[in-house]
């Protein structure tokens, strides 16, 4: 008999309990709402490596970066014509690293020497890293007549190789929006 | 309606109306809600692409020395080329910049933006039937278009004010960075083991305002097709050299209110791009086709030809679109001025580019 009381007051209690905790809640109008907006955002450092020791593949043509025989890098072939040749970017690889790439949504209706008044919407913006470093990032320019290098009758003319190293100055911010055809 | 409702009622059908009406009323309800577009308001809807700013961009790359503090250098090199006596060429990018007006050549940084936030940068697919190639999706890497020169700055005039010209990017003010970046480049040209050459171009308060890069494909020849603008104007830009440590330099010259239209491609002769059996790349503009025999009259007048085509041939010769163009306000070596120069109308009717491998 006691315990039925118990259980009886327990529930009572939590039923006020609910009710207490919805008069807590407030509902918001349409007008309320319109003032709330995101204020997430994201913070990014990264330090991104491609292929600075070699990549999965190992074949006659592919191999560690540490065999001078071998290629280490990535590689990407695209072709500009129907039964045409490659544009190849080639040895791909490299090391770079960034700290406090920004992400986030952002209302403009101000600034921009007047042009912020204009636009008045919301843009996506990406917060440059001030610095980014470059290790050793490599890269070549280049034209095959066909896709693989493993492929028999293969050829590729080299046409330029890039080299970075060291720290690059990137400031500011990018800002991406939708933009209609003036 | 009442009279109805009453008979209804009477007939003890009063449920089965009610719903009915409900139904009915239900959809005017939501019609209500939702508000129709004029032709005019349609009219101003297009398709979205992407529109890319840079605010407050400052950006440096390259030296090929330490820093004070013994800092690792930074290099930026691009090699792999071949002069034609067989010496490596390898270019040394010992400083790259893009910086606000007022950078002294690039020694001292600052901010500046790039685009406008109702002019900018876009990356977009556009309709060809509205810029003349037809039934084509175009892909188009656009800088801030040209408007209207009642709404437009000089496109030189560092000084520029609102009404002047028709670029829309604005100079730097007092108050505010503008949209015209110094930019610059330093670089050591190596041949062999020869690294005497050291050469540096800045420009002052550029802007591409116009410029353009259109790709889509084409049919006949299954090929990737483009068209390219350049559209590049500075009050200054100037070319020197220097020793390689950058301290000593030769007598700088000076290009002053230096605007260059530059047109690789247009509608009827697009660039086409393409990689030969080879490995080596190719950038092409064809020839434009002659006309069918006798459809231009003896003495070249439309009175005598075929009307369609000799318009055909008149608009190409004639539109100015088509035709590359280079301004040169004063050119000048140190303190000696040769005046000023100009190349209008240059047309490219043919072109071929092949890249060649001079590797033993």
């Amino acid at each position: 008999m006691k315990g039925r009381h118990c259980r009886a007051v327990l529930t009572t209690l939590v039923m006020c309990g609910a009710a207490q905790a919805t008069a807590e809640l407030d509902r918001l109008n349409d007008r309320d709402l319109s003032d709330i907006s995101g204020q997430g955002g994201i913070y990014l450092s990264g330090d991104i490596s491609i292929n600075e020791m070699g990549g999965p593949i190992e074949n006659s043509y592919f191999g560690r970066c540490d065999d001078p025989d071998k290629k280490c890098g990535a590689r990407l072939a695209y072709r500009l014509k129907e039964d045409g040749g490659w544009m190849v970017l080639d040895e791909i690889r490299g090391n770079f690293s960034f700290e406090g790439l920004t992400l986030r949504v952002r209302t403009i209706d101000s600034g921009f020497g007047g042009d912020g008044e204009l636009f008045s919407r919301d843009v996506m913006e990406i917060g440059l890293p001030n610095v980014v470093r470059y290790n050793d990032v490599r890269f070549k320019i280049a034209g095959s007549n066909l896709p693989r290098p493993t492929a028999p009758g293969f050829r590729q003319t080299d046409i330029l190789a890039v080299e970075m190293q060291g720290e690059v100055i990137m400031e500011g911010n990018l800002l991406v929006f939708p933009a209609g055809n003036p | 309606m009442f009279s109805s409702l009453k008979r209804h009622c009477v007939a003890d059908r009063l449920p089965r109306a009610f719903l009915v009406m409900v139904v009915l009323l239900a959809p005017g309800l939501t019609t209500a809600e939702l508000q129709g577009l004029s032709e005019h308001e349609l009219s101003e809807i297009d398709g979205a692409g992407i529109g890319v700013v840079l605010e407050n961009f400052v950006f440096s790359h390259g030296t090929d020395t330490p820093d004070a503090d013994g800092n690792q250098a930074r290099i930026f090199k691009i090699g792999g080329l071949k002069s034609t006596d067989g010496r490596d060429v390898e270019i040394v990018v010992n400083h790259l910049y893009i910086s606000g007006a007022g950078s002294n050549y690039g020694q001292s940084l600052s901010p500046v933006n790039l685009g406008r936030l109702v002019n900018p940068y876009r990356i977009d697919v556009v309709d060809g039937n509205e810029i003349g190639i037809s039934d084509r999706a175009v892909l188009e890497f656009a800088a801030p278009a040209l408007v209207d020169a009642t709404q437009g700055f000089d496109c030189m005039s560092s000084g520029a004010q609102a009404g002047t010209g028709t670029c829309a990017s604005r100079p730097a003010t007092s108050d505010f960075v503008g949209e015209r970046p110094d930019i610059g480049m330093q670089m050591n040209v190596a041949v062999g083991d020869d690294r005497s050459a050291n050469i540096s171009i800045h420009a002052k308060s550029a802007v591409i305002d116009g410029s353009f890069l259109r790709l889509w494909g084409d049919d006949d020849r299954r090929q990737m097709v483009g068209q390219f603008k350049l559209n590049f104007q500075t009050p200054e830009l100037s070319i020197n050299a220097c020793s390689q440590d950058g301290l000593s330099c030769g007598s700088r010259i000076t290009m002053t209110n230096f605007a260059l239209e530059l047109a690789i491609g247009n509608q009827l002769q697009p660039v086409f791009f393409d990689v030969d059996g080879t490995g080596n790349f190719v950038v092409e503009v064809a020839a434009i086709e002659p006309p069918a025999p006798g459809a231009i009259g003896a003495d070249g007048l439309r009175g005598s030809s075929d009307t369609e085509t000799w318009d055909f041939y008149e608009d190409y010769y004639t539109n100015p679109d088509y035709r590359s163009n280079l301004h040169i306000g004063n050119f000048s070596v140190a303190d000696r001025d040769f005046g000023s120069a100009r190349v209008e109308g240059m047309l490219i009717q043919h072109l071929d580019i092949r890249t060649k491998d001079l590797a033993p």
